[in-house]
């Protein structure tokens, strides 16, 4: 594996892996949603 | 409309439903490949220019355009799209949104029996295979036991001999999926995807390990180790950057692989509340498959082969293509791994019928609300007919397995072509009828990010010019070729009258549910916008 390999894996790991740490973050922080109403599926 | 009124039990629940959605095979078994073929590491630059630039912008058209129309009442993509569009023209290219779906899950559930009927084989004992023998050997053991799952070697041949625990399988896979569907969008679907998504997680997490601690393991080929295979994957080739092929390789793998353009995001983002985050939730779904595409499958899939088969072995395998690798190449890597073979055999192909599975849902789901739209049927005959409809399409791919020359012509110009004409449809629609300041609007309402203002300007013209250009050039590659292969056989000919059966039923179906929609004073062409 060349410098280059190494650096292009742990950016693009880095990106993903923490992008989407974020963004769940994110969504959990955010208030819940009220219940939902009934009558669903069949 | 239909007073079977549905919704999200959760915002996380349709972040999920959507992840999953995208999240399929290709996560695993494309994405490496297509990363090793044209420039490894190097094939991230235009990756991630085809994410920021296509990917992200259309997802988060049709999370808005989808939030729209459930504002307005409207679920189905036709019926949505001929919102956004105000008129027919719109509505019935909308149909796409539900064929696309409709038409890949004919076989896609087909491909989603392979991954469990290995799972099972794996479970009771393996596939066959002597890792006593040479590489050679246990190649051809590996590819007698693809052939007999799939039934490659002729029509009807899994109606036949061994072959028939296909059929068993692939019964028990679609009756799971009708159930969850059945049940509906927050006792069904999104309960399922609750439990799946972090199961397959740490399925990935599993496999991922326990390739990384694989070291050297014959230490007569030191060359073979995790670190080279690793290599492999990732050492950039910048030569490649000057191919064009290599930028159409990336934008062909975002878009297929986010699902966007798929018909799917529309009608799951119909049901939030109009309240509801979808700038959000669009990012997050966006997100969670890069983190299964590139963070799992960019780690496993070539790693573990390199290790085993070598430089030469592993481009081999990448030539074979996606189900070459995945289901030849891998089992033969697994069998190398002595008492773990398996155990890991059994994890794997697990992890990839989840995968599976949260994506065939989805794919049904579109066409169920196009049709209780239509009708005002209950949810529960519109699932009916629609498994009736997925039942004829499944036998036909069942029966037509010779060269897998059936779901190849539906797979291509359904799962390929089309899904470069809806998502083009979609974003010129939302960015230049529904109108991007409107746009912008919806997107942000409720949102609690800001999605940079630069979006606007790629969402209208960067994204339409890009997605031009790239199916333009696909066109050129592929349309002439594949246009002469889908009436050369049997199976092909099948493939294509099943594409024009849907979509003469989808047709007709538009054409009830708008004369219905209209006659009960819904708004369907958007006369008196809801924003």
């Amino acid at each position: 594996m060349t410098t280059l390999g190494w650096i292009f894996m742990t950016f693009s790991l880095t990106l993903v892996w923490v992008g989407t740490f974020l963004c769940f973050k994110k969504v959990l922080e955010t208030p819940a949603d009220e219940k939902a109403p009934p009558g669903f599926g069949p | 409309m239909s007073e079977n009124k549905e919704e999200w039990g959760s915002k996380l629940g349709v972040i999920l439903a959507v992840a999953g959605s995208a999240v399929g095979l290709g996560n695993f078994l494309r994405f490496p490949g297509q990363a090793a073929a044209n420039g490894g590491g190097a094939f991230l630059i235009p990756y991630f220019c085809a994410l920021f630039l296509l990917g992200l912008p259309i997802g988060w058209a049709e999370w808005t355009m989808g939030k729209y129309g459930g504002k307005k009442g409207l679920h189905g993509a036709p019926m949505v799209l001929g919102a956004i569009g105000r008129g027919r023209l719109a509505r019935y290219l909308g149909v796409l949104g539900v064929l696309i779906p409709l038409g890949v899950s004919t076989y896609y559930v087909f491909i989603e029996t392979w991954t469990f009927a290995y799972f099972l084989k794996y479970l009771s004992g393996g596939i066959g295979i002597d890792a006593t023998a040479d590489i050679a050997t246990q190649t051809a053991q590996s590819g007698s036991f693809y052939s007999l799952i799939t039934g490659v070697d002729g029509d009807g041949l899994l109606f036949t001999g061994d072959s028939k625990f296909t059929v068993l399988s692939w019964i028990f896979v679609f009756t799971v999926n009708i159930f969850f569907v059945f049940r509906g969008l927050s006792k069904g679907i999104e309960k399922f995807v609750s439990f799946a998504m972090p199961i397959m997680a740490v399925c990935a997490l599993i496999v991922l390990i326990r390739v990384l601690t694989l070291g050297t393991p014959d230490p007569t080929m030191p060359d073979q180790n995790v670190i080279n295979g690793l290599g492999y994957m990732w050492n950039p080739d910048f030569s490649k950057l000057g191919n064009f092929q290599t930028w159409l390789a990336a934008a062909g793998q975002i878009f297929f692989s986010l699902s966007v353009g798929f018909g799917v995001i529309i009608n799951y983002a119909s049901y939030m509340k109009a309240k509801d985050d979808v700038a959000l939730s669009g990012l997050t779904a966006s997100a969670t498959n890069e983190l299964f595409e590139v963070g799992f499958g960019g780690m496993i899939t070539l790693t573990a082969a390199f290790v085993f088969l070598g430089v030469s072995g592993t481009a081999g395998a990448v030539a074979t293509g996606s189900f070459g690798l995945g289901f030849n190449t891998l089992p033969v890597v697994f069998a190398q791994m002595g008492a773990f073979e398996n155990v890991i055999g059994a994890i794997w192909f697990f992890m990839l019928w989840l995968a599976a599975i949260t994506s065939s849902l989805s794919m049904y789901a579109p066409a169920t609300a196009h049709l209780k739209e239509a009708t005002n049927w209950s949810h529960g005959k519109s699932t009916t007919v629609i498994a009736i409809i997925g039942t004829i399409g499944a036998v036909l791919t069942l029966w037509f397995t010779a060269g897998g020359s059936f779901w190849s012509t539906v797979d291509f110009w359904v799962g390929t072509y089309l899904i470069f004409v809806l998502a083009m449809v979609q974003i010129i629609y939302f960015g230049w009828v529904f109108g991007i300041e409107r746009g912008w609007k919806e997107l942000h309402q409720g949102a609690s990010i800001q999605v940079p203002v630069v979006f606007k300007v790629i969402m209208k013209y960067i994204a339409p010019a890009y997605l031009i250009i790239v199916f333009v050039g696909f066109t050129v590659q592929n349309f002439k070729s594949s246009l002469e292969a889908s009436w050369s056989n049997t199976g092909a000919r099948a493939g294509m009258l099943t594409i024009a059966a849907i979509l003469v039923y989808l047709v007709v179906v538009t054409y009830v549910g708008e004369k219905r929609l209209r006659a009960a004073g819904v708004d369907i062409d958007d006369n008196n916008p809801a924003d």
